[in-house]
């Protein structure tokens, strides 16, 4: 029966493909659809306001002297005082990244005292030279409203609006990670989208409204 | 018990260790490895026992015991717990305490990452605290002068900073005010924190409180490169760490080095980095061109200078490489002397002392000496002004309790701490000399003083209308003491070190005098040629040049304009000449260069520089230099090559290496001497066992008295329009306003008022406000040397005041 066996192999073999024909496809048709990323996902950064439109950023550096890829560079200055561009006397006067050395590795995002600086889900990154691939203040500040900036903004990959789906990791730990924060707000408001829902699934309690956007 | 007489031992964590006797717990459990947390204790200054963090538990007769170990002496079989149960929970409560009403700001403040109180609540603190109410806030930051801001909030009440204004500078301008929970720190209503020493205050604050305003925001502690050197603003070189962020010094902080500076720098020493930055820097060679400069490359600025200085075979001169290292001084001696073949060198501009007597004088001080001596006559520069760190040594040493005799025109920041202070008419010194000799009259007590054990003279010119002859013929007198020891004074930067380098006409590398034929040979022998006889001093090469007997002068930076002392006769000669200048900047004298070199500062390259003492420490680099800058050595080797001779100067090791074997002062050193060990201090040279060839006993000169009145005191400034301050703008708004000090007694005789104007004529004609000094001593103005408005003026014995009358008036 050996010499039958042999003979039908091959037409096992295209019942695997017959099989799938008729399954749904993974395949998406990526750039006119596009995957829903893990809530997670380290997605290149932006910088974010406060409600009221003033930079979150008081250029500690702390994003900087934490980078393992040394790719951040940040200059504080004065703010100055009759028209103040963070709360404090401080603000990020430089602020860029260079995306080609940047790991995703969002340590800097853990490192900052006020959520200035978060990860989006936003991916589309190729530059053309590599000059563009240093993200200066003007690339990373969120727009008064914001919304993300994007060196090409009009381009068909970009999905501004992911950028609302992209705090995902602000909820993943509280600022000290302990669970007796569950329940309270510990994330200061902010201007991408406003008071974030307050601390929860630390103890084990799942959360319906959470998982994929 | 302890076997030595000066030791006893303690029980320290259950470890018996061995401390000096005396000594204060806190310091002595440090040395002994135990680390005891502090804010307000600080090595160089008294205890206060003020933030009570360095509690400890000691066994008394009535039990243990919880007190402040920075307030409590050793004493022989003490035992001490410093980390038992009780103690834990004393630091915690301290720490939690202080955190109360402290801003938790962090990320804003310029301490953060290098904050005692950061790191202390991490070790000590208890990790949470239970005040939940509002903290105390005040309007922040106050700016309480030109270089440093107070935060009020942040501040621990540790005292450090009014401690140090107190007891280690000397100008009490900040102080607590107020009792109890309202007590802040604050300065005198309409009275900035004008210290010429703010700047320690921000360094040794255990919080932000105090921040350096030019620092403000710049960069963040642990993006800071860092590496040891020495200042090179003036000859007493304190020690420092040049601090670097992205290829730019940003900072410069005081380093604990106990035979100098102690940890403490002035604002100048802190923050004369900023030169560095300056928009102006010349940072690539420049060629004449018409009223300005055109940029050029090396080639062809080089291959200009060098044919030029060949045409003029040996009617050249240089002046200069007293701002330089060693190592660039001595390549500079070698060139002039052995490639271009003159022996017209000087590196002072006859405004400093006579070249044997600086560099050679016998028996010479040490810094250190002043803290066992039991006298300190000082005839010199006010050294507030002129070397204020060796000001803080001599308060020291005075407060201490050796008998200080100030001798100077007029009052001087050391007059406080002074058991006699003696005023003189500028011209009148050998006469006061023979009187103060004598004892005569008033001046019996501080010749008296003078007279017993061991005596430090601090001599240097009082002013730069006085002859350089007056420190030889004081440094005389003092030899006449029993137990004398003499410390030149001379301002400028590595003076010393060029004077050791022979950068002088009668001197060669090493302390050698030109006329040593032995010496001469041997240096003849490895530099190819070394030119006859002795060349002219600074203000002779300026006459020759400006009569054009010189053809060409080498200025490796240095500023004849504005410091010499006529400041006409140093134009002259340079719009004559043809100049080549190393410089870091187009200045009022490398203006009329025909070829300037861009050279490498403080900090962008290595070196050793030899102090007033004749300590040589090391400079090393952190940052590049900008542009196409680079070390004078370097520059001078290629200038050589291009005059078809070999400097063999291609690394700075190796022409250290070369002059540690032809300088016989400088015998015995090695390079790498200055990295490890006591070698980090600095050595003193010569060392132990090695006798330079010359050795200057001073003998009176026989000055003459010079009784013209009025007599023109003309006296530095820390402050002034020179070329590093006038490119630190932290600094020149500093410089103090230009004015003519005089008497009230001769102001009455003129029928001046305090800010009528007058016009003094020297060498060169200034008009300036008045300003009534009782302290001046009678018959004499006193004009503050190179500010803007007085550089013209000149130093002669005695000016002429004409009052200008405003019209109508």
């Amino acid at each position: 029966m050996s010499w039958f066996a042999g003979l039908l192999g091959p037409w096992r073999g295209f019942a695997v493909t017959l099989r799938q024909m008729f399954r749904p496809k993974v395949t998406t048709q990526y750039p006119e659809e596009k995957r829903v990323k893990p809530q997670r996902f380290h997605g290149r950064h932006v910088l974010n306001r406060y409600p009221d439109g003033m930079e979150k950023c008081i250029g500690c550096e702390l994003c900087a002297g934490v980078c393992p890829a040394r790719c951040i560079y940040v200059r504080g200055a004065d703010n100055p005082p009759e028209d103040p561009v963070s709360p404090g006397e401080r603000f990020g006067y430089v602020y860029e990244i260079n995306m080609l050395r940047c790991i995703f590795c969002a340590l800097c995002v853990e490192a900052c005292p006020t959520e200035a600086i978060t990860m989006t889900h936003l991916f589309e990154m190729s530059v053309t030279s590599r000059e563009d691939a240093i993200y200066t203040k003007d690339e990373l500040l969120v727009e008064p409203d914001g919304t993300p900036r994007h060196p090409q903004p009009e381009g068909p990959l970009v999905d501004l609006d992911e950028l609302r789906r992209g705090h995902g990791w602000l909820r993943a730990t509280a600022p000290s990670g302990r669970a007796a924060y569950e329940g309270i707000v510990a994330w200061t408001p902010s201007a991408t989208y406003g008071e974030p829902p307050p601390e929860r699934g630390q103890a084990g309690v799942t959360d319906e409204t959470d998982g994929e956007s | 018990m302890a076997d030595a007489p000066d030791q006893v031992s303690i029980t320290l964590d259950g470890r018996v260790v061995e401390v000096p006797r005396g000594a204060l717990l806190i310091a002595a459990a440090i040395e002994a490895g135990t680390y005891i947390p502090h804010f307000c204790w600080h090595p160089r200054m008294k205890p206060v026992g003020m933030c009570r963090m360095c509690l400890v538990e000691i066994d008394t007769p009535r039990g243990k015991m919880l007190t402040t170990s920075c307030t409590t002496p050793v004493a022989d079989g003490m035992v001490v717990e410093t980390s038992s149960p009780v103690v834990k929970k004393a630091q915690e409560g301290v720490i939690e305490f202080l955190l109360i009403n402290h801003p938790l700001d962090c990320p804003v403040c310029d301490k953060g990452g290098e904050c005692p109180l950061q790191d202390q609540t991490l070790a000590y603190g208890p990790g949470d605290g239970r005040f939940v109410e509002e903290k105390r806030h005040y309007p922040k930051p106050i700016p309480i002068s030109d270089l440093v801001a107070l935060d009020r909030e942040r501040c621990i009440l540790c005292a450090r900073c009014t401690r140090f204004s107190e007891e280690i500078s000397g100008d009490p301008l900040i102080e607590f005010v107020d009792r109890g929970n309202h007590v802040e720190v604050n300065t005198f209503p309409n009275h900035p924190f004008t210290s010429y020493f703010s700047g320690n205050t921000v360094q040794i604050c255990p919080v932000g409180a105090l921040t350096a305003r030019p620092y403000r925001f710049r960069a963040r502690p642990w993006d800071l490169e860092a590496v040891e050197a020495v200042s090179t603003v003036d000859s007493v070189h304190s020690k420092v760490s040049l601090e670097a962020s992205m290829n730019e010094i940003v900072r410069i902080s005081g380093v604990d080095c106990d035979p100098t500076n102690q940890g403490w720098l002035s604002d100048k020493d802190r923050f004369v980095y900023e030169h560095l930055l300056a928009d102006d820097r010349v940072v690539v060679p420049l060629i004449a061109n018409g009223d300005g400069f055109r940029e050029a490359s090396w080639g062809e600025a080089v291959g200009l200078a060098a044919s030029r200085l060949a045409d003029l075979g040996g009617a050249v001169a240089g002046l200069g490489g007293a701002r330089s290292t060693n190592e660039d001084a001595y390549v500079f001696s070698r060139f002039l002397r052995g490639v271009v073949g003159t022996p017209h060198l000087d590196a002072q501009l006859d405004d400093g002392l006579a070249p044997e007597f600086a560099a050679a004088v016998e028996p010479r001080a040490l810094i250190d000496d002043l803290d066992d001596a039991d006298a300190i006559l000082l005839w010199g520069p006010d050294l507030k002004e002129e070397l204020p760190v060796l000001y803080l040594r001599v308060r020291k040493a005075a407060t201490a309790g050796a008998k200080l005799v100030v001798v100077h025109p007029r009052r001087t920041g050391l007059d406080d701490v002074a058991a006699h202070t003696i005023r003189y008419r500028p011209g009148e010194g050998p006469a006061l000399l023979r009187r103060l000799a004598a004892g005569e009259g008033d001046l019996a007590e501080a010749r008296d003083a003078l007279g017993a054990g061991k005596v430090v003279a601090l001599v240097g010119r009082p002013g730069l209308a006085e002859p350089a002859e007056l420190a030889e013929a004081v440094a005389a007198f003092a030899l006449t003491l029993d137990d004398a020891r003499i410390l030149p004074l001379v301002r400028r930067g590595n003076v010393f070190g060029a004077l050791d380098m022979g950068l002088a006409p009668t001197l060669l590398p090493g302390r050698v005098s030109v006329d040593d034929a032995e010496r001469r040979r041997a240096l003849a022998a490895r530099w190819g040629s070394l030119p006859d006889g002795v060349g002219m001093g600074a203000t002779d090469i300026l006459e020759a040049a400006a009569s054009g007997r010189i053809g060409a002068l080498v200025l490796l930076g240095v500023d004849p304009v504005r410091d010499h002392p006529r400041p006409d006769l140093a134009r002259r000669a340079l719009e004559r000449a043809f100049v080549v200048a190393l410089d870091l900047f187009v200045t009022d004298s490398t203006r009329h260069a025909d070829v300037v070199l861009p050279v490498a500062g403080l900090g962008e390259i290595q070196g050793t520089v030899t102090n007033l003492e004749g300590r040589v420490q090391k400079l090393n680099r952190v940052v590049p230099p900008p542009g196409q800058a680079r070390p004078a050595w370097s520059i001078l080797d290629d200038l050589a090559a291009a005059l078809g001779s070999e400097l063999e100067a291609d690394a700075v090791e190796k022409i250290f290496e070369e002059l540690a074997t032809l300088a016989p002062a400088y015998e015995g050193l090695t390079w790498d001497r200055f990295d490890w060990a006591e070698g980090r201090d600095g050595v003193v040279v010569p060392l132990e066992g090695v006798t330079p060839p010359l050795r200057h006993v001073p003998s009176d000169p026989g000055l003459a008295v010079v009784s013209e009145r009025p007599a023109l005191h003309l006296a530095r400034v820390l402050y002034d329009d020179g070329v590093l301050v006038r490119h630190c703008p932290s600094l020149a708004s500093l410089a103090p306003e230009a004015a003519a000090h005089l008497h009230p007694r001769d102001a009455s005789v003129l029928a001046v008022r305090e800010g009528d104007r007058v016009r003094l004529e020297g060498v060169g004609v200034v008009e300036l406000p008045v300003v009534l000094d009782p302290t001046l001593a009678e018959g004499t103005v006193y004009v503050p040397f190179n500010l803007a408005e007085t550089a013209a003026l000149g130093a002669v014995p005695s000016v002429r005041i004409d009052v200008v009358r405003e019209a109508g008036s």
